[in-house]
């Protein structure tokens, strides 16, 4: 493959493009960190415990991939469908969509060992899809926006898994689904389920597709200029259908994977629930790079995992987490906003020439 | 006469650039000054000096022999500079008067005085022949009257010297005369106006004065009195400027496309076609002459596939009736397409030159693996090289996005997409609208050579010199439908100026 030839300024691009999350996250931990001294606690106490309890060991470890599993799955969600020029906030319900496929796919035909597994993955594929292709097609033929669509879909979802929790597969009447049989859940590999080995791997072929294939080449020339698209011969509705369809299918897989593969391995109240919003931050964040969602998606399961065990040792509250959460998200949107502003711009691009002359004066 | 504006050696420097070098400009009362120049002159950096927006570098500036520094807009516009900017600034929910008085500070009540307002705003229109419907909807109003609320705007605002910026890139013939009447009603009262255009015709019937730019600095201020079209051509470009006059093919018979009877929407006078039959033969240029609105649009997006007609029929380059109106068959057919828009419909902004070029053709085995399943990326950059090499496409690099390149370098990409592709039809819509000379003459030597390679060219251009120039025969629409046809050697310029006034 060239090499290609970057001029100096879109490098700088480039690097602020990079630079921008991290500086978010740093900034946001800051903030988190006076919040606490607030609170008379010591931050960096609090952060070695939150380091401590997500990475600490091999089995924390594998507890923040598995928190950070779903939200991969939503990332991807996100960032597919936004690179195509579809806002699709529907996320989450198409991921609790999946979940009940799977449950009903699992539960219902009472399958058990591999066939109860695979069956179930794919019928939690194809209901996310299902999901998804409601408000696109609303969208192509009605004008429907997608943004409200997509909501209102997410609470018709949440519903029905409540319907499905409470009176179809309930526990004794408990309001949870009976738990998955043991054979016909994921398979773990070194202490994690292998649904976090599919999520990375989803995420590096979301990233293939999108910026390898034709395929990914028209979506991401629809989402910049569906009329452009149009004069030059794409079939830009069908596009738009199979953007729709296809993140909803991916994040249909998360509810399977996350049914399938995590403890309690039931579906209960607050399945999937704040996932799909998440994933919308993901993918913001990551600048809808799929492989950078998983690093983000990663961190976000650090912020959670370690904020438990940062509550418990220091005696800080969980909320001290969130805070930190929405404050990377909004200097991280705010900072790429800021990036692009035409002043900031150019005192970059001095820096750059003042760091170049004395490049070329040391030498 | 007394002079109302004075720019005195003013430089604008951007890094190690020079926007702006040494340029001067003076405009008396009641004069029409014009500013001429290629894109990338200067014109807009003097301009944007001018009111407010740039700070010199260096340089003074006087309004009625005093120095004035321009520090921002708001000084501009105290200093009773106005400028009416090319794509207008109106908000189209709100009436004219509305969008009149909007901003305005001269009542110290924090209440609106539409009523004072609006007798102030009828006091000027009366005095300078402008025809506003105050209380219609901006959104509603012609482009024409919308430009006339804009040049009220800043005559509200108690302007001296006003700036049309590219006035009449947007208007009618018809329009552009009531605009000039408003010009001269306006140097009457004494006012002086910087305009900007590109249209040399129009330079010479309307101006006082024409002040040449080029690559940032003062070519020469001559009188037009004193000079001639070719002479300001040549001032502007800065070497002898040869008007190319192509060979014009009169023999061509091969049926490439033929529209018969077709009609799309007739009952729209200028948004529609009624009964249109034309035929583009092969290795010929057919032009559609005609002023802008009177079907043009309509006419491009049936040849491109974009609408279906409502009745007729289309002939392909096969012989055969088309029956699928996508523009995926007709690029399957053969088509090329330059757009209208470039901007909207030919380019992706925020895609790479290489991706744009590369557009269409992402499948093909040349530039990627089992038919689009994975792209060949370094094939796809050194295509790209190869055709910016060719059609001297000038930017950084093939990785920058379009947006980021001149109205004319988006163009050129444009132009090497679709021609890269031989195609057997090329629809030409306004091609060179917004260029400079030099890239205007670079696409009309490639759309004539297409044609010499046997390409059917259906040319649609508001611009009548452009039709006059590149066509080998000429049709002219007028609401919607052709007036007649006419022979592109040695047209008939009466005959066909007055079918497209309808005659």
């Amino acid at each position: 493959m060239a090499k290609k030839a970057l001029s100096p300024e879109e490098r700088s691009e480039k690097r602020m493009m990079i630079l921008t999350p991290i500086v978010a996250v740093l900034l946001a931990l800051i903030i988190g960190a006076i919040i606490i001294a607030c609170l008379g606690k010591n931050p960096f106490e609090g952060y070695a415990a939150m380091i401590q309890g997500s990475l600490g060991d091999g089995a924390k470890l594998s507890k923040t991939l598995e928190r950070a599993c779903p939200l991969i799955f939503t990332g991807l969600c996100a960032a597919f469908a936004y690179k195509c020029g579809v806002f699709n906030l529907g996320g989450e319900g198409q991921f609790i969509m999946g979940g009940c496929a799977t449950a009903t796919c699992v539960l219902g035909l009472g399958l058990e060992g591999p066939a109860g597994l695979a069956l179930g993955l794919l019928a939690g594929i194809v209901a996310g899809a299902i999901w998804g292709l409601l408000p696109g097609i609303m969208k192509i033929t009605r004008g429907l926006n997608e943004m409200i669509t997509t909501i209102m879909l997410n609470y018709v979802a949440m519903y029905f898994m409540e319907y499905i929790f409470k009176n179809v597969y309930s526990d004794n009447g408990l309001p949870k689904t009976v738990a998955i049989p043991q054979s016909a859940r994921l398979p773990e590999v070194l202490g994690t389920h292998v649904g976090v080995i599919l999520a990375i791997v989803l995420g590096i072929f979301t990233w293939y597709v999108i910026f390898r294939t034709s395929f990914g080449f028209k979506i991401r020339a629809v989402g910049m200029n569906p009329i452009a698209s149009k004069v030059n011969g794409f079939p830009v509705r069908r596009l738009v259908l199979l953007a729709f369809v296809l993140s909803g299918a991916i994040a249909g897989l998360g509810g399977a994977v996350e049914l399938l593969g995590k403890t309690p391995y039931r579906l209960a109240d607050g399945f999937g629930s704040g996932f799909g919003f998440d994933g919308v931050a993901i993918a913001l964040i990551a600048q809808l790079n799929p492989i950078a969602a998983i690093f983000v998606a990663f961190f976000f399961g650090v912020l959670s995992t370690g904020g438990t065990m940062m509550q418990s040792v220091i005696g800080v509250p969980t909320a001290i987490v969130e805070i930190i959460r929405g404050l990377i998200i909004i200097f991280a949107v705010a900072g790429m906003a800021a990036v692009k502003l035409p002043k900031i711009k150019a005192y970059v691009a001095a820096r750059l020439d003042a760091r170049a002359k004395k490049a070329e004066v040391n030498a | 006469m007394t002079e109302l504006l004075r720019m005195e050696n003013i430089s604008k420097r951007f890094g190690s650039f020079y926007a702006n070098k040494n340029v001067t400009l003076d405009v008396q009362e009641g004069e029409v000054h014009t500013l001429l120049g290629e894109n990338g002159a200067g014109k807009s950096t003097l301009m944007n000096v001018l009111i407010g927006l740039y700070q010199p570098t260096e340089g003074k500036i006087f309004m009625h022999g005093k120095e004035v520094s321009i520090s921002s807009p708001r000084v501009a516009v105290e200093q009773g500079i106005g400028m009416v900017h090319q794509h207008f600034m109106l908000i189209d929910d709100m009436t004219g008067l509305e969008n009149i008085i909007l901003g305005d500070k001269r009542h110290s009540s924090p209440l609106l005085q539409e009523d004072a307002d609006r007798k102030a705003v009828e006091e000027i229109m009366d005095r300078y022949g402008l025809e506003i419907d105050l209380d219609e909807k901006v959104g509603e109003m012609s482009i024409g009257m919308q430009q006339r609320v804009e040049i009220m705007k800043v005559l509200f605002r108690g302007a001296d010297l006003l700036i049309l910026d590219e006035p009449t890139a947007v208007l009618t013939d018809l329009e552009v005369e009531g605009l000039f009447d408003i010009m001269r009603s306006l140097t009457a009262e004494g006012k002086g106006i910087v305009f900007i255009s590109h249209k040399m015709r129009e330079v010479m019937r309307i101006s006082d004065r024409v002040t040449v730019l080029r690559r940032g600095e003062t070519v020469e201020t001559v009188r037009v009195a004193d000079t001639t079209e070719q002479e300001l051509a040549d001032l502007m470009i800065g070497q002898k400027f040869v008007e190319n006059t192509y060979k014009k093919v009169t023999d061509a018979t091969k049926e490439e496309f033929v529209l018969k009877d077709v009609s799309f929407h007739p009952e729209i006078k200028h948004g529609g076609l009624k009964d249109v039959s034309l035929t583009i033969h092969k290795g010929e240029i057919l032009g559609v002459a005609g002023i802008d609105g009177n079907g043009q649009t309509p006419l491009a997006e049936v040849v491109t596939g974009l609408v279906k007609p409502d009745s007729g029929k289309v002939i392909g380059p096969d012989g055969a009736e088309i029956a699928i109106f996508s523009p995926e068959a007709f690029i399957d057919a053969g088509l090329g397409n330059i757009p209208e828009d470039r901007n909207k419909m030919g380019l992706v902004g925020d895609m790479t030159i290489a991706e744009n070029l590369v557009l269409k053709q992402t499948e093909s085995d040349q530039f990627s693996l089992g038919h689009g399943k994975w792209l060949k990326m370094g094939e796809i950059h050194s295509y790209a090289e190869r055709l910016r090499e060719e059609n001297d496409i000038r930017c950084t690099s093939v990785d920058q996005t379009a947006r980021s390149l001149s109205g004319g370098n988006q163009q050129k990409v444009i132009l090497a997409r679709e021609l890269e592709g031989h195609p057997k039809l090329l629809v030409a819509v306004y091609p060179t609208r917004g260029l400079d000379i030099g890239a205007t003459e670079f696409i009309h030597n490639q759309i004539v050579a297409q044609r010499d390679a046997g390409c059917a060219v259906l040319l649609i251009s508001a611009d009548f010199d452009e039709v006059l120039k590149l066509s080998d025969r000429i049709v002219v629409l007028f609401e919607g439908q052709i007036m007649g046809t006419y022979s592109g050697a040695n047209p008939p310029i009466k005959e066909i100026s007055l079918a497209m006034a309808g005659k």
